[in-house]
């Protein structure tokens, strides 16, 4: 198994080899706008960088929405590749995405190793240090990737074999490339990669390097074992938080438990710790480990001013305003295809369907913490994050650093599910390093995790179906009330259209007659963040749910309703969309006889370039239970880079969605979240998890993403078989409200 | 001072005796691997063996780990070669891999106390959480581990 190198940093000990050369070629990289290769001591290192490509990747997606013309990093320029090779016949592949869990160091790294012609044993991969402006979100990493990396690949394959055409004094079509050498196919001799790179660094680079027939891949597509996993096996991984530097201290964050509340005075530093910083609407404490400074934390007392308006962020009255806006807000159009309205109005029947959904937090396993290595001309810093670009803008703001001074060192997440491409964590570590003069780790307590998250944010949604005499959907009216992520954080005017609040809501592939989507936006405070699948994971269960109901209310078989609403649809995914759907209906068995007690939910989401449907088989052992027993999951993601890769994110989105929707959900009671730990925070447990079957269609289509997609039809289908199994239908999330854990 | 012997080593502490071992191994002796998820014994990310029995090091304080036998998730094998860590790659069961290594010390606990156990018992056994969701394969590579 390969050897793995999946940060740039070791406790104690930040490394010097990992992190130096990259950065210092980060730098020079930055002022290149076209592909450039650069020499370096005993090897080749070849960096690609394609200016326009961050803006192609900021349109693409979730966080990608974001301002298309940010420019807090001053590196324009997005290294999307790297590939360094030895003279030891090493291969690095270098990554400008966060490895999160799913899979992104291994995927890009498996495309470029394809080109090259390498041995995967003896492929690595590192983290791209920072300055450059990538961010991982939108479920991208691969599919904006896929073409760059081969590119990358082939280049530097191209350049090795002119390296060894030279040295033979013979032409480069006489020479061919295979697993990790160059052979000279006249008289099979043989020059290894390691041997070549210095000389193949100094080849030019070719323009137009021919890419491997896709009938010829010997990876690509194959489910290779993921490069980073073996290093997840034996404690050697370093996430953020097991970042360790010499003389470093342990500070813990007290956030002031009211949103919006702010710090009144600094309180006395507590015994046992040595220190406690000011950060406007929260105090850190520090100690000589973390668990002192969590008990130093725990005993302070602290003052906090509380706006009267705190009483607001309750979720009753956060509820009742979203049920205020829903009847009178003034709404922004988000889709409009014919004449919703007066479809409706002339329809035979209207089913007027309204679904609730709560704030959630993310709780990804490993709590939120930044190391932070500060002197007068440098700054030094680790962090579990999706936007390294972000955090060197945070100390460049915040130290008056030049970006060449600052050394961002991604480390691997344990988990990241949107939660890590903010900054809250990364500036207070800052303001930390800064006041105490020291190396310094900060870390959220589980308690503080979810009691100050950037929250999926709560929905009201709405929908009426318009139906003729004859049972045929004839208008569909949806409209979202919900906070807006782009608009708290200034990147959308108050009247704007928020696309992440409504998205799985439009572009639906099935023909609804007269469609009109319409979003109001909602004013609460409470901050709002991108949470795996983002608008889907309301909006598909909105729009899934209704399609069975619709069915549920006609007498229709839910899978045939599909059908027949995506025959009709000329809508350029219906084909595609009504493939998933059957394999899907033929992979769960759909209609087949089931035990007694049993019965079967089915839902379709397209999103992040990906159709998935998922046919789910439950029961309920008893009343207020579910056992969800099976789940058949078909998507169709254009084609497969490691189809291993995709089944255990389809497998995951899965799991994801079932905590979610069984007892997700964070409560305010004046400004203050009801989550605390995992004690009211349930997530699903190994004896909760259903079997999940995967099947993948490679359509040819272009490449869609995988990280997310699994998560939005799991919620519909689930309450789909639970409409069927009880006649209950479930409107408001979660299933299971006030849903409690004990250690087991 | 106390002395703490972890995967076979004994170490001199010298902390407050009432600090959880999970701290001590991770801010005090730099073993990393041992993962904080919760601090309340609930998500078992920070599972360890001591005396041979899965315990969560968060709520276990360091004075009565004291002249135990400490086993981490670095001290599961020296190369990787145990048979859940060969069992976890075969399977490729780890995604974010933060919760990993409270599951490899969980299911060693278990094999060991029940070298072939049905899913029932994988599943009564396992309490771990894991926000990836890569159950279903933790539960297939005890199989294998267990089947060798």
């Amino acid at each position: 198994m390969t050897e793995t190198i999946v940060s740039d940093t070791r406790p104690c000990a930040p490394p010097a080899e990992q992190a130096d050369e990259p950065e210092l070629t980060v730098r020079k990289a930055g002022l290149l706008d076209r592909r450039q290769f650069l020499a370096t001591t005993g090897g080749l290192l070849l960096a690609f960088t394609l200016k326009g490509n961050v803006r192609a990747a900021y349109a693409a997606g979730p966080p990608i929405h974001i301002d298309p013309d940010y420019t807090g990093d001053p590196v324009s320029a997005n290294i999307n590749a790297w590939i360094r090779i030895g003279a030891d016949e090493s291969v690095t592949v270098l990554i400008g995405s966060a490895e999160m869990g799913q899979g992104a160091y291994s995927g890009l790294a498996q495309i470029a190793a394809e080109e090259l012609k390498v041995d995967w044993q003896k492929v690595t991969a590192l983290p791209c240090p920072s300055s450059m402006a990538w961010i991982t979100g939108g479920s991208t990493s691969i599919r904006n990737n896929y073409q760059m990396f081969r590119m990358a690949g082939a280049t530097a394959r191209e350049m090795l074999i002119a390296a060894a055409a030279r040295t033979w004094k013979v032409p480069a079509s006489a020479c061919h490339a295979v697993n990790g050498a160059v052979v000279n196919s006249r008289t099979n001799a043989s020059l290894t990669y390691g041997r070549l790179a210095r000389l193949a660094a100094m080849m030019p680079v070719p323009a137009n390097p021919p890419l491997t027939a896709s009938a010829d891949f010997q990876l690509i597509g194959k489910p290779v074992p993921r490069i980073d996993l073996p290093s997840k096996t034996d404690g050697s991984a370093v996430y953020g938080i097991d970042v360790c530097l010499p003389g470093m201290v342990f500070a813990v964050i007290k956030n002031c438990p009211t949103l919006g509340g702010t710090l009144q005075s600094t309180p006395s530093v507590p015994p046992g710790a040595s220190a406690v910083v000011p950060l406007d609407n929260a105090v850190a404490v520090v100690a000589t480990n973390t668990w002192q400074a969590m008990q130093a934390a725990d005993q302070l007392e602290v003052s906090w001013n509380i706006p009267s308006s705190a009483q607001n962020l309750t979720s009753s009255v956060i509820l009742a305003q979203a049920q205020q806006l829903m009847a009178t807000g003034t709404p922004v159009t988000a889709e409009r295809q014919g004449d919703a309205t007066s479809a409706l109005n002339g329809a035979a029947r209207v089913l007027n369907m309204t679904y609730t959904f709560p704030y959630l937090a993310h709780a990804c396993m490993e709590v939120l913490n930044c190391t932070v290595q500060l002197t007068a001309t440098t700054c030094d810093i680790w962090a579990p994050t999706q936007a390294p670009g972000w955090v060197q803008a945070s100390v460049a703001a915040l130290t008056g650093l030049a970006a060449g001074n600052i050394n961002v060192h991604p480390t691997l997440l344990g988990g990241g599910l949107g939660r890590k491409i903010e900054q809250d964590y990364v500036v207070q570590a800052i303001r930390v390093a800064k006041a105490i003069g020291q190396p310094v780790k900060l870390t959220w307590s589980r308690e503080e995790d979810m009691g100050h998250d950037q929250y999926r944010p709560m929905a009201l949604v709405n929908v009426k179906a318009g139906l003729d005499s004859a049972s045929n959907v004839v208008g569909w009216s949806n409209r979202i009330v919900s906070p807006s992520i782009l608009f708290q954080r200034g990147w959308i005017p108050g009247g704007a259209l928020d696309t992440q609040a409504t998205e799985g809501a439009t572009e639906l592939p099935y023909a609804l007659g007269g469609r009109l989507v319409e979003f109001v936006r909602h004013t609460a405070t409470v901050p709002v963040g991108f949470w795996r699948s983002v608008g889907h994971s309301f909006n598909a269960f909105a729009v899934e749910s209704a399609i069975d109901e619709i069915a549920l209310a006609t007498g229709a078989d839910p899978l045939t309703l599909r059908r027949r609403l995506l025959a009709a649809s000329l809508d350029p995914l219906a084909p595609r969309s009504l493939a998933v759907l059957n394999a899907a209906a033929a992979l769960g068995g759909w209609g087949s006889a089931l035990a007694p007690g049993h019965a079967q939910g089915l839902a379709f989401a397209s999103s992040f370039g990906s159709l998935v449907a998922q046919v789910v088989e439950i029961s309920q052992p008893a009343a207020g239970s579910l056992t969800v027993h099976k789940v058949a999951c078909v998507i169709d993601c254009g084609s497969a880079i490691n189809p291993d890769s995709i089944a255990a994110q389809m497998q995951g989105g899965i799991f994801h969605g079932l905590s979610a929707i069984l007892w997700g959900q964070v409560n305010f009671t004046n400004g203050r979240a009801s989550a605390h730990n995992f004690s009211n925070y349930r997530m699903l447990r190994m004896k909760e998890a259903p079997t999940v079957s995967v099947q993948i269609i490679q359509s040819g289509a272009p490449l869609g993403g995988v990280g997310e997609p699994g998560v939005p039809p799991i919620g519909p289908a689930v309450a789909n078989a639970y409409a069927r199994l009880t006649g209950q239908r479930i409107r408001t999330l979660p299933f299971f409200p006030g849903a409690t854990m004990g250690g087991g | 001072m106390i002395t703490l012997n972890v995967n076979g080593q004994d170490h001199p502490v010298n902390v407050d005796p009432a600090t959880p071992l999970l701290w001590v191994l991770r801010d005090t002796l730099q073993m990393t691997g041992t993962k904080y998820g919760c601090g309340i014994e609930i998500c078992a990310a920070c599972t360890v063996l001591v005396d041979g029995e899965a315990e969560k090091s968060c709520g276990m304080e360091v004075r009565e780990a004291a002249g135990r036998r400490i086993t981490t998730v670095e001290g599961l094998s020296p190369d990787r070669t145990h048979a859940l860590q060969r069992a976890w790659i075969a399977e490729q069961v780890p995604q974010c891999g933060y919760c990993q290594s409270g599951m490899l010390m969980a299911a060693a606990s278990l094999l060991s106390q029940n070298p072939h156990p049905t899913d029932a018992e994988i599943d009564s056994a396992m309490q771990n959480i894991c926000v990836c969701g890569t159950y279903q394969r933790v539960r297939a590579a005890i199989h294998r581990a267990a089947n060798g």
